[in-house]
C-alpha cells in the first residue's frame, strides 16, 4: 500500500470512527496531550513482553506504516529480564526494524520497571502485562500524563476496575488519548454492522448470545525451584485468577464488549453457573475454573434483554467464537453487515486500533479514549465469573462497590504468597448471605 | 377446597385440557381398550415404591375421587423388600375417608426383587404407574404396554439413547393399542400453563425468537452411606439419584420439567446443542455423590418455521447459592414465562397439576374424557434432555438425530444383585470415544489468530 493511497483510506476511516464514536469528539488537527515527539516520530515504549506484548508493539510499527506516522519503539519493560532480553531479540531481528531503537538504558526489569520506563519521554505505552496489573500501570501512566494502548481485560476485581476507572476519568479530564485492545471496536464489519443495529434495522433487541470456547492457555508448566511464590504465579499467569481474571475475563471479554456495544450498555446483574470439568489440582492448572456459562440481564430502553454468555478452555472439544444479537426483524452476528455486501478493504482491527489511537494523539483523527469503555467490558465478564464462583445472583453496582481485592498483600518476590483455592460456589466469605431474620431465630432455638 | 369434589368443575377442566391437546381427539364415552372393570372399581398397580411413587399413587386416589371413578390401589412393586413394606405400612396407615377405604393391599400383591414388575404386571391392574429410578424406565414401559395396561409413567423416561429408542418403540404401540398414557411432566396438566401456552400458540406474544429456562437448586441425594452387606447394585439403586445411569443426571431428572414447558411452547424439539457444566463443589472422594455432574448449561438450537430459535437452559444443584426455576419464551411482541396468562386473570385455578394429571388419566381409560397418549412427548422431552447432558459431558456440538440413532447405553450389561458393577466414572469433556471431534470440524476458536 502506498503511503498517499495509505493516507486516503485511513483519512476516510477517520471519518467513520468519528461517526462511530461515543466518547467526545475534539476539534481534528490539533495534537492532544501527551503528544511529545511534535514533528518527529511518536516514541513507543511497551510494558509487559510477552507474547501479546510484543506482538502490539509489531502491530504498532505495522500501523506506522499504513497510516504514514513514524514511530520509534524506544523502551521496553517487564517484570522479568529474561522477557525483556527476549522481545528485544525478536523485535530487533524482525524484518521490519528499522524504527526499533532500543538501548540497554531504555530496557528495564523488576516489579518496578514499569515506573522507570513510564519516567522517560514517552507519546504512547503499551500495556501488555498480565491484567491483575493494569489498574496499577494505567494509573501510572495517567499520572506520568502518557497516551496509552491498555490491552484487555483492565482488571480482575472490584478494587482493581474502580482504579482504573478513577483513572480512566482523570485520563478524559486531561485529555489523553486511549485506545483499548477490544479490537472489534476497530474492525470495519463489526462497526458498520453494530451502526446499523444501533439505527434499529433489526428491529428491537430481544436477546443476545457470546461465546468463546476453546482450547486452554497455559503458561509456564513446571516451576523452576528458584523462582518465589509471586514469581511462579506470574509465569503461570494464566492460570491464577487474581492475575488472570479466569478465561471468562481474559478472552471472552472481546465478545461482551461487543454485546455491550452493540445493546449500548453493561448488564445489571447476572446468574451463572461453571466449574472445572477436567482440570486436576496439578499445580500448574492454579485456581481458575475451565467453564463458565452466564445469563446476563440488560435494561434496554423499558425491556430486559437476556444474553447467554458460555466461555471455556476445553480441550479436544467443539469450539465458539462469537456474538448474536436478535432483533424482532432479524438477528445478526454483529460482523454481518446484515446481510449487505461489505466494502471490503480497511486495516486488520488490530492494527487499525494503534492507527487510531496514533491518529488521535497526533490530532488527526477524532479524539479516542477508551478507557471507560473496556473498564465496563472488563467488570462485566467480572461479573459473570462470580455470580458463577460464588453461587449467587449479583447485581453490577453491588459487586463494583464490593470489597472483592484479589491481588496478594505484599507485592514482592520475597513475600510468601500461597496459592490461592480453587473457587466453590456456596462457599467462602462471598458466599454467605444474610438469613431471614425468622429462620436464624429458628435455628438459635432448636440448638 | 369444596370445588375439588365438583364433577362439574372437573369436567370444564377436561374440556380446557381438551383444546388445548394436540393428540387426535378419540369419542368421548367409549370406555377404551384395557379397562377391563367397566363396572368395577378402576385397579392400580404401582411399581417403585419411592417418596415419588407413593406420591403418585396417593394422587391418584385422590383423583378418581374428584372424578367420581371407584378407584383401588391393589398392588405394589419394588425391587427392595423394605421398601415396599414401608410402602406398603404407610398407605395402610394413612388417614382421611375415601382414601383409606380404597387401599385394598394384600400380602400376596406386593412384590419385591428385581423381576417385581413382571409380576405385577402378570395381575388384573389395569393403571400402571412407573415411579422407579428412570433407568429403568423403558423395560418397565415396555413390558407394561406389553401387558395392554395403561400407564402413569413418571418422568422422565430413560437416561440414554437405546433406552428412549426402546421407550418410543413401546410408546409406538401404546398407541396402535389405544391405551392411555399420561406422564409426570404436569404443567401439561395444569391450568396455567394450558391457557398461556394456548396464547402463545394462537400467536399472542408474536413470533417466538428466544427462549430460556432454568432448574437450579439444591443437591439431592438418596443413600449416603453403604451397607457392607449391598452388593454394587443395590448400592447405585439405594442412592440412584447420584448414578446417571439411574437418574440421568439433574438435568434430565429435574429440568426436564422446564425443557417440557419449551418443548411444548416451541411445539418443536431441539435439532442441536451445545453445552458445559462439570462439577463445581462435589468431590470424588465421597462415594455417595456418584458420577453426575452438579451443574449443566445448554445452548439449544429449535428450527421454527424457517428460523433458528436458541434456548437456554440453567441447571444446577447447588449448596448455599441462588436457586430458580423457570421458563421463559421471548415473542416479538412480549415475553411469557408460561404461565403469566400473558397478564390475564385466570377464569379458575384448577386442579393442581400432580392430581390433575391422573383426572386426566383416569377419563382418559373411562372415555368420559379425551383420549390421552402422551408417551411419544414425554419420550422426546426426556431426550432432550439427555441431549444437553451429552452435549456437556462430551464437549461436542451434537445432534438430534446422531444421539438418538447413537449407541449410547449406559445400563450395566448384567443387571443381577451378584454382578461386579464398578461405580462409572465422573464424565470428563474431550476424552472417551463419545468425545473425539467430527472430521471436518472447525477447530477452537475458529481460524482467525486472536489476542
Amino acid at each position: 500500500m502506498n503511503n498517499e493511497n495509505g493516507i486516503r483510506t485511513t483519512r476516510r476511516e477517520f471519518l467513520k470512527t468519528a461517526a462511530a464514536a461515543t466518547a467526545a469528539v475534539a476539534a481534528v488537527g490539533v495534537p492532544r496531550p501527551g503528544y511529545v515527539a511534535e514533528g518527529g516520530p511518536l516514541k513507543i515504549g511497551l510494558i509487559g513482553c510477552g507474547g501479546r506484548g510484543t506482538g502490539a508493539a509489531q502491530n504498532a510499527l505495522a500501523a506506522s506504516e499504513a497510516a504514514g506516522i513514524p514511530v520509534q519503539l524506544v523502551a521496553l519493560a517487564d517484570a522479568f529480564k529474561d522477557q525483556v532480553d527476549r522481545a528485544r531479540e525478536r523485535l530487533q531481528g524482525q524484518k521490519a526494524r528499522e524504527n526499533v531503537k532500543l538501548a540497554d538504558e531504555t530496557c528495564f526489569a523488576g516489579l518496578d520497571a514499569y515506573q522507570k520506563l513510564l519516567a522517560t519521554d514517552l507519546d504512547y505505552v503499551i500495556l501488555a502485562t498480565p491484567p491483575g496489573f493494569r489498574p496499577i500501570h494505567f494509573e501510572a501512566a495517567i499520572a506520568a500524563k502518557k497516551n496509552v494502548f491498555c490491552e484487555k481485560p483492565v482488571g480482575t476485581d472490584a478494587v482493581g476496575i474502580r482504579k482504573f476507572m478513577a483513572a480512566a476519568k482523570k485520563s478524559e479530564e486531561m485529555k489523553l488519548s486511549v485506545v483499548a485492545g477490544t479490537q472489534r471496536r476497530h474492525d470495519r464489519n463489526y462497526r458498520e454492522t453494530i451502526k446499523k443495529i444501533q439505527a434499529g434495522e433489526i428491529g428491537d433487541l430481544l436477546a443476545a448470545r457470546a461465546y468463546w470456547c476453546g482450547g486452554p492457555v497455559f503458561k509456564a508448566r513446571e516451576r523452576k525451584p528458584e523462582w518465589s511464590d509471586l514469581e511462579w504465579q506470574m509465569r503461570a499467569w494464566y492460570s491464577f485468577c487474581w492475575l488472570c481474571g479466569d478465561n471468562i475475563v481474559e478472552q471472552h471479554v472481546h465478545n461482551l464488549d461487543v454485546i455491550n456495544w452493540a445493546l449500548g450498555g453493561h448488564p445489571v446483574s447476572a446468574f451463572a453457573s461453571g466449574g472445572r470439568a477436567w482440570k486436576t489440582n496439578e499445580p500448574y492448572m492454579g485456581n481458575i475454573w475451565d467453564n463458565f456459562s452466564v445469563d446476563y440481564e440488560y435494561k434496554v430502553g423499558n425491556r430486559t434483554v437476556h444474553m447467554l454468555s458460555m466461555s471455556r478452555h476445553w480441550v479436544n472439544c467443539a469450539g465458539a467464537n462469537g456474538e448474536a444479537v436478535v432483533g424482532s426483524k432479524r438477528e445478526s452476528n454483529c460482523r454481518d453487515n446484515l446481510g449487505a455486501k461489505a466494502e471490503g478493504g480497511g486495516e486488520a482491527a488490530m492494527v487499525q486500533e494503534h492507527m487510531d489511537l496514533m491518529n488521535s494523539i497526533i490530532g488527526k483523527g477524532p479524539h479516542m479514549n477508551e478507557a471507560m469503555q473496556v473498564a465496563e467490558s472488563s467488570f462485566t465478564a467480572i461479573l459473570g465469573r462470580e455470580t458463577a464462583y460464588t453461587g449467587r445472583r449479583l447485581g453490577w453496582d453491588e459487586l463494583l462497590n464490593s470489597d472483592l481485592d484479589l491481588l496478594p498483600k505484599e507485592l514482592t518476590f520475597k513475600a510468601k504468597i500461597p496459592a490461592p483455592p480453587v473457587p466453590i460456589p456456596g462457599s467462602g466469605p462471598g458466599a454467605e448471605r444474610p438469613k431471614p431474620a425468622g429462620r436464624k431465630k429458628a435455628a438459635k432455638a432448636k440448638a | 377446597m369444596e370445588q375439588r369434589n365438583n364433577p362439574g368443575i372437573t369436567r370444564r377442566g377436561f374440556l380446557k385440557t381438551a383444546a388445548a391437546a394436540t393428540a387426535g381427539a378419540v369419542v368421548l364415552g367409549a370406555p377404551r381398550p384395557g379397562y377391563v372393570a367397566e363396572s368395577g372399581p378402576l385397579k392400580i398397580g404401582l411399581i417403585g415404591c419411592g417418596g415419588r411413587g407413593s406420591g403418585a399413587a396417593r394422587d391418584a386416589l385422590r383423583a378418581a375421587e374428584i372424578a367420581g371413578v371407584p378407584v383401588q390401589l391393589v398392588a405394589l412393586a419394588d425391587v427392595f423388600k423394605d421398601k415396599v413394606d414401608a410402602a406398603k405400612k404407610r398407605f395402610m396407615e394413612s388417614k382421611g375417608g375415601g382414601l383409606r377405604e380404597s387401599i385394598k393391599l394384600t400380602d400376596e400383591m406386593c412384590f419385591s426383587g428385581l423381576d417385581c414388575h413382571e409380576k405385577l404386571l402378570k395381575s388384573d391392574v389395569n393403571y400402571v404407574i412407573l415411579a422407579t429410578p428412570p433407568g429403568f424406565r423403558p423395560m418397565h414401559f415396555a413390558a407394561a404396554v406389553e401387558a395392554k395396561k395403561h400407564i402413569f409413567t413418571e418422568k422422565p423416561v430413560a437416561t440414554d439413547a437405546v433406552g428412549t429408542r426402546k421407550f418410543m418403540a413401546a410408546a409406538k404401540k401404546s398407541e396402535e393399542l389405544k391405551l392411555s398414557v399420561v406422564a409426570g411432566t404436569q404443567r401439561r396438566h395444569t391450568l396455567s400453563f394450558i391457557e398461556t401456552i394456548k396464547k402463545i400458540h394462537d400467536g399472542k406474544i408474536g413470533e417466538i425468537l428466544a427462549a430460556r429456562c432454568y432448574d437450579c437448586r439444591g443437591p439431592v441425594f438418596h443413600a449416603k452411606e453403604r451397607d457392607p452387606k449391598w452388593s454394587d447394585l443395590e448400592w447405585q439403586i439405594r442412592a440412584w439419584y447420584s448414578y446417571c445411569w439411574l437418574s440421568g443426571d439433574q438435568i434430565v431428572e429435574q429440568a426436564i420439567h422446564s425443557i417440557d414447558a419449551m418443548n411444548w411452547a416451541l411445539g418443536a424439539h431441539p435439532v442441536r446443542a451445545f453445552g458445559s457444566g462439570g462439577r463445581a463443589w462435589k468431590t470424588k472422594e465421597q462415594e455417595y455423590m456418584g458420577n453426575i455432574w452438579d451443574n449443566i448449561s445448554v445452548d439449544y438450537e429449535y428450527e421454527i418455521g424457517g428460523r433458528t430459535v436458541h434456548m437456554a437452559t440453567l441447571t444446577r444443584h447447588w449448596v448455599n447459592s441462588d436457586g430458580i426455576v423457570a421458563e421463559v419464551v421471548v415473542g416479538t411482541q412480549r415475553e411469557s414465562d408460561c404461565r403469566d396468562n400473558l397478564g390475564e386473570p385466570l377464569k379458575d385455578e384448577g386442579e393442581s397439576g400432580s392430581i390433575q394429571e391422573h383426572i386426566d388419566l383416569i377419563n382418559s381409560i373411562t372415555g368420559k374424557g379425551r383420549y390421552y397418549n402422551e408417551a411419544m412427548q414425554i419420550a422426546e422431552t426426556t431426550f432432550t434432555a439427555i441431549f444437553g447432558r451429552e452435549a456437556a459431558y462430551t464437549g461436542r456440538k451434537l445432534t438430534w438425530d446422531g444421539l438418538l440413532n447413537s449407541d449410547l447405553d449406559l445400563l450395566p450389561k448384567e443387571l443381577s444383585f451378584e454382578a461386579k458393577i464398578p461405580a462409572p466414572p465422573i464424565p470428563v469433556p474431550g476424552t472417551g470415544p463419545g468425545a473425539e471431534p467430527a472430521k471436518g470440524g472447525k477447530k477452537a476458536g475458529g481460524k482467525k489468530r486472536e489476542k
